[in-house]
């Protein structure tokens, strides 16, 4: 029963950070460097929400929609004012996370600037507490898990089975022969850059749709989705999506067993251990 | 006045954080993300031996800086040997897991209530915190000094070619893993050292002062002011921490409705400077220095002198 | 001096690069490694210096103080023995000056410890005067800065593995790379080197009127097996060699 409970709470909960996971593992995989500012893409997801639903009265599952777009458009800005410039001049990896963190501070503090360092709460639609198989779980909970898990099925389809996910892998591997068999390394780019901070954006707004909606909710996340992404291996979208739900439910059953905070000691110890095994060795 | 010395008593820490860092990331190339973990461990161990255990401050220090450099080694051990972005990932989580065991273990050390109080040691002594500031100052000109010592050495020498090449070193026969694990070890000893000495600087301990804020702030500063350069350090943090935590939240004329947004605006700044470096200057102000040895004629029979 | 391998195998996952009953280095002075494209030669160099895991066999080397088995030694452990090998590829240390990565690679690790910070003279006389003695050797653009050209870089490489004063070196084309004239400059210090039983040498190279002119004993390798050893002369009469290698 504990099993079944963890299960299904760590669905619940991962749920967003399987959005979170797939978004940054594609920008991983495409250009080689982890985009911290990929916590912005999540924040700025659930604030656009706040736009729609709150400023603007949209119902909340109308909001979703052009929020989640919204954030995809601030993502691709992003890339083409200063993460393609750079990567143009030849700025190394580790380069390119501090630079990510300048663009996250940036974000994050003009926000805070416009909006002020207050928490939001978005308007949830009615909330009925459901029975389902002897769980019980809000009609909100389960419409943001099979929101999401429909938004990571067709991303997953996407990346394995269309042409945008052939070029992207084409782009990654070898960026020249994919030049030279035709690929438009820039419309691709755009677009993962795009779907990622979709990803990032749906993410955020169910992350603040179940709590609240701060400044600093992606980057409380950024850092789980980081180890997710590192520990499933370089770009492995695949292997993405294994280990935010294995942390989503390691973190349930962890929490269910003992203290919320032992459950975070314990899964950033395992990453560690994880990267001990799994990490690409240099020497 | 007092306000003021504690301003720039933190300042000193803060340029012997990126004192350090500038050996870890500049010279030898480990991307420690989880600067202020190291830091806490020497802050926190330093507060629980001294009041918990009622250990003398400066002894205190000593073994909280050993748990700092222990830390540090375990770590080193673990991931060092992999790529530059998991040593990022695992340094971040490591002090995300100290801080989080700081607030959860409140028995030992007074969870979110906080620590508190640490005295400034030489008893009762007027200006003891001018004193204790000329203090950090030493300790902080030493490290400037003995970085330059390293970068001058034998082994500099070999940790900037391990940061170049690492398997090229190896294979030359330098235990490339071994060199990279003592000397994180020790600067995060150092960074434990730091830690301690900014305890009855803060006098009350609380787990809000282990956020990865401060990581950052000493990664920016230390980016700004020159990663590869001695003195990059100290001319980052003057720029980033003297200028707006000293000189504009002291002397600023900043109406009071907007002052709670002026750490805002400071880490906005932040960010746009960190973006401008990289594009445009990525070597920061000062650029890199190299090493200082002495030119000396060659001794070799036949050969000519160096010019 | 004996490099040894017996029943040494790579494989990729089910394509084996390397298949060797048994081969010995080391006994005959200057010694060739010849063999087509795709033979293994490159793959065996890096088996042999420990940067390449082998799938199975062992690897030892007699130093004269004792046989070490290699496998289960690290990287720096196998220099440190004895064995350093040059790289086909370029490699470098960018930040270093061609001095100081010929004054690192002199330098004894043990030498390379903390307590180094406080060493009066950052390098001693004797390590200065190799450091001066083989630069002056060759003529670099500039002596005192650091290496220009793609050639440069090749010739500081292989330099650095010199007065690093192997047992054992092995170099891994050397002529790739190199004008001619260095490569010969390269090869006539080598031999003086090898003359005076400084160390004992393998050359893995394509260019094989060098391997005849240079070598004392030549092993041929085709499809990762050693197939053939012997003189020079041996071996370019052989037919084996000649038809699957010179395409005679």
């Amino acid at each position: 029963m504990l099993l079944l409970d963890s299960i299904f709470i760590g669905l619940l909960e991962a749920s967003p950070l399987i959005l979170a996971a797939m978004g940054f593992t594609l920008i991983f995989y495409l250009n080689g460097f982890m985009n911290i500012a990929y916590a912005e893409s999540i924040t700025f997801g659930a604030y656009f929400a706040i736009l729609f639903n709150v400023v603007l009265g949209a119902h909340f599952y109308l909001a979703i929609v052009p929020s989640m777009l919204l954030s995809g458009a601030l993502s691709v800005a992003v890339y083409l004012g200063i993460f393609r410039p750079a990567l143009n001049r030849g700025v190394g990896p580790t380069e390119m996370i501090i630079l990510s963190v300048g663009v996250s501070f940036l974000l994050r503090y003009g926000l805070i600037l416009a909006v002020g360092p207050v928490n939001m709460f978005l308007n949830e639609p009615n909330i009925t507490y459901l029975q389902f198989l002897g769980m019980g779980a809000t009609n909100l909970q389960l419409v943001a898990l099979v929101l999401v898990l429909i938004a990571a099925g067709t991303l997953y389809w996407m990346i394995y089975n269309t042409g945008l996910g052939e070029q992207m892998r084409g782009l990654a591997n070898n960026h020249d022969l994919a030049m030279a068999s035709g690929i438009n390394p820039h419309r691709t780019s755009v677009a993962i850059w795009f779907i990622a901070g979709c990803a990032g954006g749906l993410s955020g707004i169910f992350s603040g749709v179940f709590a609240q909606v701060t400044p600093y909710m992606g980057w409380n996340v950024i850092l789980i989705t980081m180890l997710v992404t590192i520990v499933a291996g370089v770009g492995s979208v695949r292997g993405a999506v294994i280990a935010a739900v294995a942390a989503g439910i390691l973190t349930a059953f962890i929490t269910l067993v003992t203290k919320p905070l032992y459950a975070e000691v314990i899964l950033l110890t395992m990453f560690i251990a994880v990267l001990t095994f799994r990490g690409a060795r240099t020497a | 006045m007092d306000y003021l010395i504690f301003s720039f008593s933190l300042m000193l820490v803060y340029i012997g954080l990126a004192q350090l860092l500038h050996i870890q990331f500049g010279m030898a190339g480990i991307p420690n993300f989880g600067v202020v973990g190291f830091w806490g461990l020497g802050l926190y161990g330093t507060g629980v031996l001294y009041l918990t255990y009622d250990v003398p401050l400066f002894i205190a220090i000593a073994m909280a800086s050993l748990l700092s450099a222990a830390a540090g080694y375990v770590l080193a051990l673990l991931v060092l040997q992999r790529s530059g972005q998991a040593v990022l990932a695992a340094t971040l989580a490591l002090s995300a897991i100290i801080a989080t065991l700081i607030v959860s273990e409140k028995d030992i050390t007074g969870g979110v209530q906080g620590l508190g109080t640490i005295k400034f040691p030489f008893g009762d002594m007027d200006g003891r915190n001018i004193v204790f500031m000329v203090f950090i100052l030493i300790v902080v000109i030493a490290l400037v000094w003995l970085s330059a010592k390293l970068r001058d050495s034998r082994m500099g020498r070999q940790l900037v070619a391990i940061r170049d090449n690492e398997e090229l070193a190896a294979s030359l026969g330098k235990n490339t893993a071994s060199t990279k694990r003592w000397v994180f070890a020790v600067t995060c000893g150092m960074m434990g050292v730091l830690g301690g000495m900014s305890a009855p600087l803060h006098q009350f301990l609380v787990p809000y002062q282990l956020a990865p804020s401060l990581t950052f702030a000493v990664w920016i500063a230390l980016v700004l002011g020159g990663k590869g350069h001695n003195l990059g350090a100290t001319v980052g943090v003057f720029v980033t921490f003297g200028l707006f935590d000293i000189l504009i939240e002291t002397y600023a004329p900043v109406p009071a409705e907007q002052a709670i947004l002026l750490p805002n605006f400071k880490l906005f700044c932040y960010g746009l400077v960190l973006i401008m470096i990289i594009m445009f200057r990525p070597r920061g102000m000062l650029g890199e220095d190299k090493p200082r040895v002495r030119a000396r004629p060659a001794q070799a029979q036949g050969v000519p002198r160096e010019t | 001096m004996r490099l040894e391998a017996q029943n040494l195998t790579k494989a990729y996952h089910a394509h084996e690069v390397v298949n060797i009953k048994n081969v010995t280095f080391g006994s005959g002075g200057l010694e060739g490694l010849i063999g087509p494209n795709g033979a293994g030669k490159s793959t065996l160099m890096g088996l042999l210096t420990r940067r390449i895991a082998p799938t199975s066999g062992d690897i030892q080397l007699d130093v004269g103080n004792g046989v070490h088995k290699l496998n289960p030694l690290k990287s720096h452990e196998v220099a440190r023995i004895g064995l350093i090998k040059t790289n086909q590829r370029i490699q470098g240390f960018d930040s270093l000056t061609i001095k100081d990565s010929l004054r690192l690679a002199a330098t004894p690790p043990k030498d390379e410890g903390f307590a180094s910070l406080f060493a009066k003279e950052r390098d001693s006389d004797e390590i200065e005067a190799k450091v001066a003695q083989l630069v002056e050797a060759f003529p670099f653009t500039d002596r005192n800065g650091y290496a220009m050209s793609g050639g440069e870089k090749k010739l500081v490489d292989i330099l650095r593995c010199l007065i690093a004063e192997p047992k054992l070196f092995l170099m891994d084309e050397p002529t790739a790379g190199l004008p001619d004239d260095i490569t010969r400059m390269v090869m006539d210090m080598v031999r003086q080197k090898v003359a005076n039983g400084e160390m004992r040498v393998v050359v893995v190279e394509h260019d094989l009127p060098m391997i005849w002119e240079y070598c004392d004993y030549v092993h041929f390798l085709s499809e990762g097996s050693i197939l053939f050893d012997g003189t020079p002369e041996e071996v370019k009469s052989n037919r084996v060699v000649a038809e699957k290698y010179m395409g005679v």
